[in-house]
């Protein structure tokens, strides 16, 4: 029986565990290898910095020596991610990723396009499109609404549950 | 973790009289029906979730199970008290909610509906308002608990 799975970076911002699918990762560097400039330059392409925390409102700290930027491609935008920590790479089956519960009803339900467990710690799946900054902030859809909009972002970066 | 109130409610109780829970949340005394609450038990540290929703800036994990945490103290603008705060289950429209509350053991108690009347309260969500051992007290709405916020928000 054909198992269908996707594979997550999971990454850590502050206190909040996140996963970005695996493919649209392009690359993970140190501070050393990303250097101070406003974009990282790799294969001909131009990733641009994205306070992925600031855009949460997480307190995170970005100096630590764990930390990465990871090169990031929908396809249509590319990225340059600063995290604290690369915590690992896994291969989730569809049945578990879980959708956000019906009570978050703001723009979370844009950010997020569900959520997992890995090594026991719950990991909110972002959604790439978002993060990049692809989708406009809008007046939240009632919760169906915005759940097939995520899925439907989902599958155009391939990825996502 | 509950308590019987005075060993009473029992005897009290008919068909026609609503059990409620009453618990504290910042001191403030509140009742829910007993229906509505999936039940009591420590509270554990919750995991922060970055979102917008009004007081909903959390989850609980139980095992492999994740629940939304409502921050009913910060909707009443108080801070829980005690040293070991336990965690309420609302059994809310949209699926269990968890709620943390004051370290008081909550009660048992038996109310006759004709004792109910309407909530001046605009600040949460109700089914109306009781006296319980001479103090009033409002029976929290437990399975619309942010429908009145985020309909206030939304218009």
């Amino acid at each position: 029986m054909l198992v269908e799975t996707a594979g997550f970076l999971v990454v850590r911002l502050g206190a909040s565990y996140l996963a970005l699918p695996a493919n649209g990762v392009r690359g993970v560097l140190t501070q050393e290898e990303a250097g101070d400039e406003k974009a990282v330059t790799a294969s001909g392409t131009i990733y641009q910095f994205v306070d992925l925390a600031q855009r949460l409102a997480l307190v995170a700290d970005l100096s630590g020596i764990e930390m990465r930027t990871v090169l990031y491609s929908t396809g249509h935008s590319h990225g340059a991610i600063r995290v604290e920590q690369v915590v690992g790479l896994t291969d989730v089956e569809r049945k578990d990723c879980l959708p956000l519960p019906p009570q978050f009803q703001s723009d979370e339900r844009n950010w997020f396009g569900g959520m997992m467990f890995y090594q026991d710690r719950l990991v909110l799946l972002v959604n790439p499109s978002w993060a990049l900054g692809e989708l406009v902030e809008v007046i939240p859809a009632p919760v169906g609404q915005m759940e097939r909009m995520v899925e439907e972002t989902s599958a155009a970066v391939g990825g996502s549950c | 973790m509950l308590r019987a109130a005075h060993g009473k409610q029992q005897a009290h109780t008919t068909k026609r009289s609503w059990s409620v829970v009453v618990f504290s949340v910042g001191g403030l005394k509140l009742a829910a029906r007993t229906e509505d609450v999936g039940g009591v038990s420590p509270w554990m540290e919750s995991i922060p979730v970055p979102s917008q929703t009004p007081f909903v800036h959390a989850m609980l994990k139980r095992g492999n199970h994740v629940m939304p945490v409502y921050d009913l103290a910060s909707r009443l603008s108080c801070q829980v008290q005690g040293d070991r705060l336990l965690c309420l289950e609302a059994r809310h429209l949209d699926g269990p909610m968890a709620i943390c509350i004051d370290a008081d053991v909550p009660t048992l108690e038996a109310v006759e509906p004709t004792a109910i009347r309407p909530n001046g309260r605009m600040d949460v969500e109700t089914l109306g308002m009781v006296t319980i051992g001479g103090e009033d007290v409002a029976i929290v709405a437990l399975q619309r608990l942010g429908r009145l916020r985020q309909d206030a928000v939304r218009s």
